[in-house]
């Protein structure tokens, strides 16, 4: 980087960002941040254009999460600030490393009630790991540098960036910060060595894996660790492929919706050792009756999440990549694993179903098994989301994409359009539901656009299905505001779009369009009308342990 | 429980926000508070707070905010809200 040449902020941003090995940046340009996006103007970085902020703040979250390298994503003052809270809340919650840089008025009218002007600060506050604005001139390279920093380091999370376009329009001579680098903790020996008596006591030991392993990049690690010490394990929705799923012991997903097996063994076991997760309450239950005869071993980068909901007995803050492999010592604990083992083959799922229409379970199973070895699946919220957590499988955790914390209807598509940016050589596969297939379907015009071969799979009950669950479940079958009958023509206005598409309604027909949604060049939607009668199984009803799980009463009609 | 917390902080226009906005979501309540500007970089902040909580759930959500520099609950053995009113 050539030093001491004067130019606008707006070229500083850029060359920042390419300082950082920034190649995509997604985003929406408007007034305020015109400078920036004039600098923009044949730079060497690719910038994908969005048709809403909140598409292109997801989209952003996930090139990072199918990466692991940092998101950008660019917005105007005002409503383009306001229309990117959710996906920083989002990636907030899922711990994802995005930079948000939004276009500010001038200086001189902030605080002015002036056109697009909003407090973007202040909004900014409960939704990102940090954020700055940028008021002086020379503050603008180094508060970028900040902002990578902050991004990933530690647990990572969205910083956000508030350029006023004074800031941008402004000359500044660009010099190279010193960086700081934000220290790590250092991991505790005397810690370790309480953990490992507790392992080594321990007869019913069980493994609680969150994102946090995929995160620290501490996959390979946590699988040595489960190959030495022969722990069987559980993971969160975060967690997915971070196990191998033909891992002895392996039960799956956890919690509210997870295999009962995995909530058995986990009600069962006399230690927890909990990687990289933080007790949310969908994997809990009733946290009082949660492991409830187990010691607890915690490991998690945030100390913040030592304690924080349940005591632990031996917690150790620090890098995964060290930890676990300190913890590598073989223990005794065969007749617990015969346990576990005879627990996996009562609680297995069943696939068969009578009749012609269309199990979802049974579907996402045979497309986890036909995927090639480079893929990611990106979901939306509600009932298909759980099925594919429960009954697709995940080679790594990059390869899967939900919205776990925030649980955030739209997400699917724009992540899928990030992820085949960030993975252009993977099969990337939107799976969706009526419902949050329409919170972001603008998206289809950025597919267009750049010809993207992204792959949609379009789960179609009709229903908003699992607020419509629980309302069957908890609230006297009155459906209040659920119907979802007067949904578009999707594979109609998929061609309005010119992505191709089909609809399927019968079992006979599902293997085929799979393998034509795989293997198909370009993108495609396939559209799948599934029984409205199917729910989520087993589920552990809001309240209660998770030992008391409710077990499947649908009524196909 | 009234917990008396002392903390440090990099001088920023938002940092006294950004505290109280912890403060508040992670279920405390400010009963008193007194911020002083150092020097050109730091501020001080003494604060009083009330909760049911155990102040440890505070101060590790302080103690991650990039402007809090220094973090300590003075108050080890926290005391009965009505003494402390009394």
């Amino acid at each position: 980087m050539k030093q001491g040449q004067m130019m606008r902020g707006a070229d500083a941003v850029i060359k920042v960002l390419a300082a950082h090995g920034v190649t995509n940046i997604f985003g929406y340009p408007g007034g305020a941040i015109m400078p920036i996006y004039d600098a923009l103007y044949g730079a060497p970085v690719e910038h994908l254009l969005s048709r809403h902020e909140q598409g292109a703040a997801f989209a952003a979250v996930g090139y990072a999460r199918a990466s692991g390298k940092t998101g950008v994503c660019f917005a105007t003052s005002g409503p383009g600030a306001t229309n990117l809270v959710t996906s920083l809340a989002d990636a907030l919650l899922d711990s994802v490393p995005l930079v948000a840089i939004t276009g500010q008025v001038s200086t001189a009218v902030i605080g002015t009630d002036a056109f697009q002007e909003i407090d973007v600060l202040g909004l900014s506050l409960s939704c990102t790991k940090h954020s700055f604005m940028v008021t002086e001139m020379d503050e603008l390279i180094p508060t970028l540098y900040k902002a990578f920093e902050v991004a990933a380091s530690g647990r990572p999370g969205p910083v956000l960036v508030d350029i006023p376009k004074d800031i941008q329009i402004g000359m500044l001579e660009y010099k190279t910060p010193l960086q700081e680098r934000i220290s790590e903790p250092e991991v505790d020996g005397e810690k370790i060595d309480a953990a490992l008596s507790l392992l080594k006591q321990a007869k019913q030991p069980m493994l609680y894996v969150g994102g946090g392993v995929g995160m620290a990049s501490a996959v390979d690690q946590l699988r040595e660790f489960i190959d030495a010490t022969g722990v069987p394990s559980v993971a969160t929705l975060k967690g997915l492929g971070s196990i191998a799923n033909d891992s002895p012991g392996y039960l799956g997903m956890l919690g509210m919706h997870g295999s009962k097996a995995a909530n058995i063994a986990v009600q069962e076991c006399d230690l927890l050792i909990v990687v990289g997760a933080r007790f949310d309450d969908r994997v809990t239950g009733r946290l009082a009756s949660f492991a409830e005869h187990a010691k607890v071993i915690h490991l998690d980068i945030d100390a913040a999440e030592l304690g924080k909901l349940r005591l632990p007995d031996v917690a150790i803050a620090g890098d995964l990549r060290q930890i676990l492999p300190a913890l590598c010592t073989p223990i005794e604990i065969a007749p617990w694993q015969d346990e576990v083992a005879q627990l996996k083959r009562e609680h297995c799922w069943s696939y068969d179903r009578p009749g012609e229409l269309i199990f979802a379970p049974a579907m996402l199973n045979r497309l986890a098994d036909k995927l090639p070895d480079d893929s990611v699946v990106c979901c939306d919220v509600g009932q298909h989301q759980m099925w594919v957590a429960q009954h697709m499988w995940f080679r790594k955790p990059e390869d899967h994409l939900s919205s776990a914390g925030l649980g955030t209807m739209g997400f699917g598509l724009p992540a899928a359009i990030g992820a085949k940016v960030s993975r252009p050589d993977a099969t990337v596969v939107a799976v969706s539901g009526d419902g949050s297939f329409m919170m972001n379907v603008q998206e289809l015009t950025t597919i267009k656009r750049r010809k993207l071969p992204v792959k949609i799979l379009l789960i179609d009950n009709q229903k908003l299905g699992m607020v419509k669950q629980w309302q069957q479940l908890f609230f006297e079958e009155r459906y209040s505001e659920t119907d979802l009958s007067d949904n578009p023509d999707f594979v109609t206005m998929a061609s309005a779009f010119d992505i191709p598409g089909r609809t399927i309604t019968t079992t006979d027909e599902v293997e085929a369009a799979l393998d034509h949604l795989v293997n198909c060049e370009g993108p495609y939607l396939l559209h799948v009308r599934i029984d409205d009668a199917h729910n989520v199984w087993p589920l552990v009803p809001p309240g209660a342990s998770n030992r008391d799980m409710m077990e499947e009463m649908d009524k196909s009609t | 429980m009234i917990y008396t917390l002392t903390l440090t902080l990099a001088q920023r226009p938002e940092v006294l926000e950004r505290v109280l906005r912890v403060v508040r979501h992670r279920g405390f309540k400010v009963t008193g508070m007194n911020m002083q500007l150092e020097d050109s970089k730091t501020a001080s902040l003494d604060m009083s707070v009330e909760s049911e909580r155990a102040v440890e759930l505070l101060t590790n959500q302080l103690e991650k905010l990039i402007d809090v520099i220094h973090c300590q609950a003075l108050t080890l053995e926290p005391v009965k809200a009505d003494k402390v009113a009394s």
